[in-house]
């Protein structure tokens, strides 16, 4: 078990202007799985994720990837992050390239590639996701749920070991996100090491190898889907399941 | 009006050449304009404070005091500092002019890199681009495109201020204008002449300005749809 975790996140805690996000986090992700983290607005999912690559500086704790701590200055955290890449809720694709030069543009300054096995290698990423025809559009040019993918695309393009996603379809029409999750489920089913933050519990529940549930900047539970989905044990799980899980179509939980 | 359009024609090399130098000493003041605009404006976004400081209190003096004064302080006082800094008259008008240029480009430069959104440096980042490649290749690029509508009063302002370094005895042309004046003493059609050269080179850099706007115009962004 222990060779085969990519990332190990111990204790972390972050404040933002006196209000603790994050309240000693412990969580542990191995190779191939996919972890789905829930719980209401607020409670700290997004903040994880980004204390995992640092984007956003944890106030305390440590970080391992592939059991060596990321936190120290002698780190070159840009590597580390290029292994770990992110996806984000806004896309934040380069706004002038396009879908193409979105994806090779880290492949070739990051990892080196000529220009040539650089487009070779967006064009590959951009099927994988369905998208090959619109190699040459710009985001502005694409729907949200296009540019999307092609973010993913990006990510995946650089077979990082990991992937982290950051609440993926909130910001798309719900007409949308199907296409996404979709590109997403492929990716898990491929093998893909996953950490999703998501409001899709129909994505967690099908998807999910565990699924941890957040709230006020702790974890509360986690388990495999089945349970945490219908014989959840903590109270404050029932209660975000029931609220979140009325608007969803489909049989409620047993 | 006869006479008048007689003394251009039989000036028009004269005009012609003080033109070159009013476009030379524009030029590279515009273009020390920006590379001190450019390490200013990277400089006041610093995390560095003495850094950002300094940049900070560099562009609120040159802003703060008149382009006249500095281009003396520059011709006359910078000799009186040291021999070293003994410039010709061109020399110190185009460095006065591009050192006060900094001040400004750097300010549009700065609005131009904090009006590319937040998340477009996030993403460059979390994919391992250094925080410099982030800068070079994503932000620095998608700010100059927002940032050409004011550059190009920049530019037009520059070329106007061009006329300032007359005082310390630059042969261009308002200098040009004010001698013939004195000469024919016939102030309406000169003036009149030398005012219509310069709008013919505000109006020109005003148009390139507005095709290169068109030109890296970003399909889909920033457009009026």
């Amino acid at each position: 078990m222990n060779q085969e975790e990519i990332i190990r996140a111990v204790n972390i805690h972050k404040s933002f202007k006196g209000h603790e996000v994050l309240k000693g986090i412990n969580l542990s992700v191995s190779r191939r799985e996919v972890v789905c983290i829930i719980g209401p607005s607020g409670s700290g999912k997004s903040t994880l994720l980004r204390c995992l690559n640092r984007i956003t500086e944890p106030d305390d704790g440590e970080v391992l990837f592939e059991g060596k701590s990321i936190m120290g200055e002698d780190v070159d955290i840009d590597e580390v992050r290029s292994h770990m890449v992110m996806v984000f809720q806004s896309y934040n694709l380069f706004l002038h390239l396009t879908a193409k030069r979105n994806i090779m543009l880290a492949l070739e300054k990051v990892r080196g590639m000529s220009k040539e096995e650089a487009e070779g290698r967006a064009m590959e990423a951009l099927r994988k996701v369905g998208l090959e025809n619109k190699a040459n559009a710009y985001p502005g040019q694409m729907s949200g749920g296009q540019q999307q993918r092609v973010a993913i695309a990006r990510a995946i393009a650089m077979e990082p070991r990991m992937v982290m996603f950051d609440e993926p379809t909130s910001a798309l029409d719900p007409e949308l996100t199907g296409e996404v999750l979709e590109v997403m489920k492929n990716l898990a089913y491929g093998g893909m090491t996953m950490v999703v933050v998501t409001h899709e519990m129909g994505f967690a529940r099908e998807v999910a190898d565990r699924v941890v549930f957040m709230d006020h900047g702790v974890i509360v539970e986690e388990g495999d889907p089945a349970t945490i989905f219908t014989r959840p044990q903590n109270e404050r799980t029932r209660q975000f399941l029931k609220r979140v899980l009325q608007d969803e179509p489909g049989p409620p939980p047993a | 009006m006869a006479d008048g359009w007689q003394i251009i024609q039989n000036n028009l090399d004269v005009f012609l050449a003080a033109t070159g130098v009013t476009v030379q000493v524009a030029v590279f003041g515009l273009a020390i304009g920006f590379v001190g605009g450019v390490i200013l404006a990277l400089s006041r976004l610093s995390s560095f404070r003495p850094l950002s400081w300094a940049a900070t209190l560099y562009i609120e003096i040159i802003r703060g005091t008149p382009l006249l004064i500095q281009i003396f302080f520059i011709y006359f006082g910078f000799s009186a500092i040291s021999p070293l800094l003994n410039f010709d008259a061109m020399t110190a008008g185009i460095l006065a002019l591009g050192f006060n240029s900094s001040a400004y480009q750097a300010e549009i430069i700065r609005g131009g890199i904090e009006s590319v959104p937040k998340g477009q440096m996030e993403a460059a980042r979390s994919i391992g681009m250094t925080r410099m490649q982030a800068m070079r290749f994503i932000i620095l690029p998608q700010s100059f495109r927002l940032m050409i509508p004011a550059m190009t009063n920049e530019m037009v302002t520059l070329i106007k201020d061009t006329s300032l370094v007359s005082t310390i005895t630059v042969v261009e042309l308002t200098f040009v204008g004010k001698q013939l004046t004195s000469r024919y003493l016939e102030a309406v059609p000169i003036l009149s002449f030398v005012a219509l050269i310069y709008l013919i080179l505000t109006f020109a850099t005003s148009r390139a300005m507005r095709y290169l706007e068109k030109k890296y115009q970003i399909p889909g962004y920033g457009e009026a749809e």
